[in-house]
């Protein structure tokens, strides 16, 4: 069953076409990459689908439903919830917090009954720090939970950046560049996280990655962008040999 | 069952509070009873501004706008309804603030929908123009007095009410930041777009900040209407948002406990700086060799001060050792130069009041604490318990 649905989307900023009526689908409980050069438009695919930019044109479906100009707040309720390429942390905040932020959207009271300080509050806020707290342990950041967030390591920000998508509980997931910048030990325990979090959490996974590797060894179908243009799909095999993404991307074998 | 009773303990705790304040301020004289009045307004209007500046990040420097709608229509009520209401004073106070309060809460909704769109200085130049078309439509409205301001009647004073309202602005506050419900709020500070990829309703988050923010400066207002019955345009002018502003960043810009301490010491300061006498009974006067050689030794001291905890390497006890030896040097450098400036004749016998100072060392006091210390006094802390029995705990082990 289709969970996610681009539909020749297509969006254009002034004279530059950044995303080229990309249109690709994504099954319930995939693994699915989304590669190519720099500037081929892999953030901004995923700026359309989470509502930062509106398409100019063709339309994107979550679960059958248009989500098209639907706005980010509403589009993480739906159940989609992404990382960002450069870390947006809210780095004021403690790590526990980050993730209580995340989880804030399953909120129950209202402001009222927040700002009179009521009991019903006082619990819901008791009940998010815990679930907040369980995440941490998934992702082996608990004993940090009270450091500011900014104060973390590189590795560690990436994780808690997924930490806090999770606990938003989306059906779908995007990761940017989960792995950028770690070291391989990080990427291989963030191949296990990842995989982890599709089989036990039943998450569907989209994510963009440079690290080849890393993308061959995790997903199961891959799309490749150029210059805005979708120009190969397919499973990770036949993307290595395919002659249009090596000349565009992966380079020849030396 | 325990939690009711702890909260009915509190809120009648608060409420005795405030009487007590009213008690030990009623045997004084008028002019203590202001500083009373003053301080409790200011610190309703600087927590205020903090949770739109410092919790949510939404510089806004038009608070002055609020306080003066809550002031007019307060006043407006009072001078045409109180009678006809028939209400005791107190109870019709109450019902002045909250109506001046709804009417700050619109007027903070109006502004609060530019914030949707503006960021940093953009945001800030729509609110101070905010605050400016306010006055100006106050100036140009005869049925508002226009520049020669209203005479409110009846005047009624309530120190208690005044430090009740500033108590229900904190307790809001800190309830806010206590519950998981404030951290949207400062998720929308920290990045907008990253806190609405996690579902945060920024518009929601952003307007209800300006609506409750500028809902207490119009309470506020009311209550100052009331009290000094007669309010002018430019009792609200664009100082009043600017000392309002000073108050947030001076005590740590997101700090409750920051807001309330700078709030009581920029209202007492001036006025303190004012009382001063000299040896013979008379306001205090200095020469201005005297004045001069004060400067050179907070500018000294200032940076010596920046090179002790600039680089932040230093153990504890030697910076403190250098603290003292850097005021040491500074009050020698003050009686040396004073002296050698005072032999010139000129500033020997330019004779300056402190009263004309006092917006001086106002203004030196603070360029002193924003070289000191730019996140401000508290910066991100707040005041808690556990911190005051940290270091009571320490105190005792070190008597130990």
């Amino acid at each position: 069953m289709s969970i996610l649905q681009l539909d020749k989307a297509m969006i254009r900023f002034g004279g530059l076409v950044a995303v080229n009526e990309v249109s690709f689908e994504l099954n319930k409980g995939d693994l699915f990459g989304l590669i190519g050069p720099n500037g081929a438009g892999k953030t901004t695919c995923f700026n359309l689908i989470t509502g930062v930019y509106k398409p100019t044109s063709g339309e994107i479906l979550f679960n059958g439903n248009k989500i098209t100009g639907t706005p980010s707040n509403k589009i993480a309720k739906l159940g989609i919830c992404r990382t960002f390429q450069n870390i947006r942390l809210f780095k004021a905040l403690t790590v526990l917090e980050n993730v209580v932020v995340g989880g804030y959207l399953r909120h129950k009271t209202g402001l009222f009954s927040a700002l009179t300080y009521l009991p019903s509050s006082i619990h819901e806020t008791e009940r998010l720090k815990a679930e907040a707290m369980e995440l941490l342990k998934v992702l082996n950041l608990d004993h940090v939970a009270s450091v500011r967030s900014a104060d973390l390591s590189y590795g560690m920000q990436r994780r808690l950046e997924i930490a806090r998508a999770m606990a938003t509980q989306p059906e779908l997931l995007l990761l940017d560049e989960p792995a950028a910048g770690m070291n391989p030990l990080e990427k291989e325990e963030l191949l296990k996280m990842v995989k982890k979090i599709r089989d036990e959490h039943g998450m569907t996974v989209l994510l963009i990655e440079h690290d080849m590797r890393f993308v061959m060894g995790l997903c199961e179908r891959i799309v490749v962008l150029d210059h805005g243009e979708e120009i190969a799909q397919g499973p990770p095999s036949a993307i290595r040999n395919d002659p249009k993404v090596i000349a565009a991307y992966l380079g020849e074998a030396v | 069952m325990k939690f009711w009773v702890i909260r009915i303990l509190s809120i009648v705790g608060a409420i005795l509070a405030c009487e007590w304040i009213q008690s030990v301020a009623s045997h004084q004289n008028d002019y203590i009873q202001r500083m009373f009045i003053l301080s409790g307004l200011y610190v309703t209007l600087a927590v205020s501004l903090n949770l739109i500046n410092g919790i949510t990040g939404q510089f806004s420097i038009g608070h002055a706008a609020f306080y003066q709608v809550g002031a007019y229509l307060g006043g407006y009520l009072s001078i045409h309804y109180f009678k006809a209401a028939g209400l005791p004073p107190l109870v019709w106070l109450v019902v002045t603030m909250v109506a001046s309060g709804v009417a700050a809460a619109i007027a903070g909704f109006v502004v609060g929908l530019p914030s949707l769109r503006l960021r940093g200085d953009y945001l800030a130049i729509v609110t101070l123009g905010f605050g400016e078309i306010i006055r100006i439509l106050v100036i140009n409205t005869p049925a508002l007095g226009g520049s020669y301001g209203i005479d409110v009647t009846p005047k009624i004073t309530s120190i208690a009410l005044v430090w009740l309202l500033a108590i229900v602005c904190i307790a809001v506050c800190r309830n806010l930041l206590k519950t998981a419900s404030g951290l949207p709020f400062l998720a929308v500070r920290e990045d907008e777009v990253a806190g609405a990829a996690m579902g945060v309703n920024v518009t929601r988050v952003k307007v209800s900040a300006f609506m409750l923010g500028s809902a207490f400066a119009g309470a506020a207002g009311a209550l100052l209407a009331s009290y000094e019955s007669f309010i002018t345009p430019t009792t609200f002018g664009m100082d009043v948002s600017f000392i309002i502003l000073t108050m947030v960043v001076l005590g740590g810009t997101g700090s409750i406990t920051g807001s309330i301490f700078a709030a009581i010491f920029l209202t007492l300061l001036p006025e303190y700086l004012r009382s001063l006498k000299g040896p013979t009974g008379g306001p205090l006067s200095l020469t201005g060799g005297t004045v001069l050689g004060w400067m050179v030794a907070v500018v000294v001291v200032v940076a010596i001060l920046r090179y002790i905890y600039g680089d932040g390497g230093r153990p504890k006890m030697q910076r403190l050792y250098l603290t003292g030896a850097a005021l040491v040097i500074g009050g020698i450098i003050q009686v040396v130069s004073s002296l050698l400036l005072n032999k010139i004749g000129l500033l020997h016998d330019k004779q300056i009041v402190i009263d004309q100072l006092r917006m001086v060392i106002f203004a030196v006091t603070l360029i002193v604490l924003m070289l000191l210390r730019p996140q401000g006094v508290f910066a991100h802390h707040e005041f808690s318990w556990d911190w005051v029995s940290r270091i009571m705990g320490r105190k005792k082990e070190a008597a130990v």
